[in-house]
């Protein structure tokens, strides 16, 4: 899933400093599932919010909401009377669904609550890590399961470099090397002579190279194109 | 001592159903007192407790707390501990926004101690006394 992070709370509260009435709004997706913005954390910022400005004697009415997804044009139109009715919109959303909600509200100043930190998966109670960059051509079936894009500090192919020891990564002391997590799990699999096969340079055309990635399906599209 | 020697704290006291309100019970029963604009919310157990009903509370009241079973004395083994976190939690919000993080606190007690339940009630709203207002309190 995707995995974020609350602002500080000063960078939020300079934000919402010019309005007086601002939709908290929370996504039900990724966000709640990595406790950053879900139905939750938006009733416990709203409160924060809301004491934070009484505080300072300038009140802030905040109107909180948590939908299914921020992600999708449809969820986001089921909230344009609410929308109507406020200063801004303050999305707890990853960057994507703080995106869509942008453009599903032209006239309305959105402002992002989370920094989007990356894609990856909870590994205990408040502990996340990087599992995937999305690099748009997966190489998952020669590495045991074990992405070295994301994974391997210097993303290389045909690893290890000189610098993993003892299984750790010389980047950081606390990172597994991925290339000795390839070598174990691919040992462990009775698999390891494949790791005799040179890997190709990766072609990096089917990730950010080109700019923006599009994905079109045309066996999806309708008639309208949409 | 708050500026306004009139204030009267409003606070809200979540207390676990085996300790805390059990006390209050305790402390009807023997005739005693506390202060009049405490209002008390029963909770299955501390370990019930979260951010979020601290800071609703918070929004309301001058401050909360809960009432949680001794420590190592949980019907739910980590009930008390999960809630001494939640507090702490608390605490880190409030000191972000520039509030007393005193507002917010964690007693421990067994359902025998109605004596020892106004105590702990009287001192928190002599401190919430001499604190003054919450100044972020958003109901006034
Ligand atoms: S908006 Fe982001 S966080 Fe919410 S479901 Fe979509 S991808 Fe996940
Ligand atoms: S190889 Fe690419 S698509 Fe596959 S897990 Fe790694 S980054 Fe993600």
């Amino acid at each position: 899933m995707i995995i974020a992070e609350r602002k500080p709370i000063d960078e939020i509260l300079g934000f919402l400093s010019k309005h007086q009435k601002v939709l908290v709004l929370g996504c039900g997706g990724c966000v709640t599932v990595c406790l950053a913005g879900g139905e939750k954390e938006v009733g416990i910022l709203g409160s924060e919010l809301a004491m934070a400005r009484s505080k300072e004697g300038r009140p802030l009415e905040v109107v909180q909401k948590t939908i299914e997804r921020q992600c999708d044009f449809e969820y986001l139109e089921g909230i344009r009377h609410i929308v109507k009715d406020v200063d801004a919109i303050l999305s707890l959303a990853c960057g994507i669904g703080i995106q869509t909600c942008a453009e599903a509200f032209p006239d309305k100043i959105v402002w992002p609550g989370v920094n989007t930190k990356f894609l990856g998966v909870n590994l205990n109670v408040g502990v996340w890590a990087e599992r995937c960059q999305a690099c748009g051509q997966c190489v998952l079936d020669k590495t045991g399961g074990i992405c070295p894009v994301a994974r391997c500090s210097k993303s290389i192919f045909n690893g290890p470099c000189g610098g993993s020891q003892n299984g750790k990564c010389e980047v950081d002391p606390d990172t597994d090397c991925a290339w000795a997590l390839i070598h174990d799990r691919l040992a462990r699999l009775g698999e390891v002579d494949s790791l005799r096969e040179i890997m190709a340079i990766k072609d990096w055309s089917f990730s950010r190279d080109g700019g923006p990635r599009k994905l079109v399906r045309e066996d999806l599209e309708l008639e309208s194109g949409k | 001592m708050s500026a306004d020697a009139n204030f009267q704290p409003k606070i809200v006291v979540f207390a676990c159903e085996n300790s805390g309100w059990l006390a209050a019970e305790h402390a009807a029963s023997l005739g005693l007192s506390y202060p009049e604009r405490v209002e008390l919310i029963k909770l299955p157990c501390s370990g019930k407790i979260d951010v979020i009903y601290f800071m609703k509370a918070l929004e309301k009241s001058d401050g909360t707390m809960i009432m949680a079973c001794q420590q190592e004395n949980c019907k739910f083994l980590k009930g008390n501990v999960r809630a001494a976190q939640r507090v702490r939690q608390t605490q880190n919000l409030l000191k972000e926004i520039g509030i007393e993080e005193d507002r917010v606190g964690i007693f421990y007690l067994a359902a025998n101690m109605g004596h020892k339940f106004v105590e702990i009630v009287q001192n928190f709203y002599d401190k919430m006394r001499e604190l003054g207002p919450n100044p972020g309190k958003v109901i006034k």
